[in-house]
């Protein structure tokens, strides 16, 4: 079979022009009118394979290493593994002591007691490599009762919340990504304040802060459940550097951000016991 | 017979494709992942240099949606930059082919530069991210791969004798 010289059958410009207003099209249904949601759901779960695939070799280097580590090291891991146990298992038992008494104070006071919160762990499966957005994706979907909006953490503090969802895996958006931002409130001085998301894993940046303000280098920022997405007293970010440039209608204030955003491996899903969305835990999955 | 090696054809490209896709997520540390090349791209220019008749500017538009997928950005981003980028690949497959490899990759280097243009330009206008050199460095990489990119693909289009 021969090539044939002659392989167009519909010119280039033409094919050119339609991929172009179909992508316009695309564009401003995604984002003028957010029309792409639903159909997103769908998007994800058909590159998901894609994603599994990719951490494959990760995973498999991970494995090689935990095979190969000698006996010595295991020991020595396990071993400080315990004493951080203990450790943790001594503060919990003054957590739970300060939770008795805070709720009794609660009543005390006639205010709603705070519910404790669902949690799931959850793996990271894929990293945007995409500065322009700072997303990762992970191993839990809505057949686990994942929803959209749902924040995340990690053992130190606040990493993001969900912004789409497929049947076995989610995305979610970092604190530090462009078009991220999140209430939070100083644990020194209590002042509110926004924290917004730059595109740097490095730092975050504090809007509309007055030249006047108390706020210090140092203070740590916990979130502070006023945008009804993250509950209240999670720490975020700690404020590294104050700029009081009076030439600028604001102080320019940077924070790092408290959980290693640039190494995220394993996260904690959130559920509020009270709310309709709960967590699925497939029976099928333990028992197989 | 012929209808099995157009379907031989049709799966290699795209076993190639989804390939690139996947090193384009593979998690690696963030100092590597911003000189990571941009892998879908590179595969796209070399099927459209070497069969114009089976891969072309559609193409290029599909790959370019799944990596808005994948990486979570709004659609059609990619899929724009990739169409146009390829239009000159396209039209001028005969020259290029006679190119040596390292006029190849400077052309590369100058179609990736593009497409990260554009997509800047989108992001800029229409979600005021804000200018990131680092963004431009994997032209860069990419250029520095072209050669085995190329080497590697030709190697397996001749394995598959597909012309």
């Amino acid at each position: 079979m021969s090539t044939p010289l002659f392989v167009r059958s519909v010119s280039l410009k033409v094919r050119l022009t339609l991929a172009l207003s179909l992508a316009f099209l695309l564009i401003f249904l995604d984002h003028r009118l957010d029309a792409m949601q639903p159909v997103r759901l769908f998007l994800n779960s058909l590159v998901s394979p894609v994603q599994y695939l990719a951490v494959v070799p990760e995973q498999a280097l991970d494995n090689f290493i935990s095979q190969v580590q000698s006996r010595r090291a295991l020991v020595n891991e396990n071993e400080l593994l315990k004493q951080e146990m203990l450790d943790l298992q001594g503060r919990m038992q003054r957590y739970e002591f300060l939770m008795l008494e805070n709720e009794r104070l609660r009543t005390l006071l006639a205010s709603d007691s705070r519910d404790d919160r669902l949690r799931m762990v959850a793996e990271v499966i894929a990293v945007d490599s995409d500065p322009f957005s700072h997303q990762v994706v992970v191993n839990k979907g809505t057949r686990h009762g994942v929803y959209i909006g749902q924040p995340v953490i990690d053992a130190n503090g606040v990493i993001g919340q969900v912004v789409s969802v497929g049947v076995t895996t989610a995305r979610i958006i970092l604190i530090s990504d462009q078009s991220h931002a999140i209430p939070t409130r100083s644990a020194e001085s209590e002042i509110r304040v926004i924290v917004q998301g730059v595109g740097s894993t490095e730092f975050l940046e504090l809007m509309h802060v007055p030249h006047s303000t108390e706020l210090q280098e140092g203070d740590l920022l916990l979130s502070s459940g006023l945008g009804g997405v993250f509950p209240e007293g999670y720490p975020v970010a700690r404020i590294h550097s104050l700029v009081r440039d009076e030439s600028l209608p604001f102080a320019r204030v940077r924070a790092t951000p408290v959980a290693n955003l640039d190494r995220i491996r394993m996260l904690l899903l959130l559920w509020d016991a009270e709310s309709d969305q709960q967590p699925i835990r497939p029976e099928q999955e333990e028992t197989e | 017979m012929i209808l099995s090696r157009m379907m031989v054809q049709r799966s290699v490209i795209l076993g190639t494709v989804i390939l690139s896709l996947i090193f384009a997520v593979m998690p690696i540390t963030l100092t590597l992942a911003a000189w990571r090349p941009e892998w879908p791209l590179l595969a796209i220019i070399y099927w459209i240099i070497a069969l114009p008749h089976r891969v072309n500017i559609g193409y290029a538009f599909l790959v370019g949606l799944a990596v808005d997928i994948l990486l979570g950005s709004t659609l059609g981003f990619h899929a724009a930059a990739y169409a146009v980028v390829v239009y000159p690949a396209a039209r001028h497959y005969p020259r290029i082919r006679n190119f040596s490899l390292s006029q190849q990759a400077i052309l590369v280097l100058l179609l990736v530069l593009l497409a990260r243009a554009i997509v800047f330009v989108l992001e800029h206008y229409l979600n005021n991210a804000p200018f990131m050199p680092h963004y431009f460095w994997p032209a860069l990489s990419s250029a520095l791969f072209w050669p085995w990119v190329f080497l590697i693909f030709r190697k397996i289009r001749r394995h598959f004798q597909m012309k």
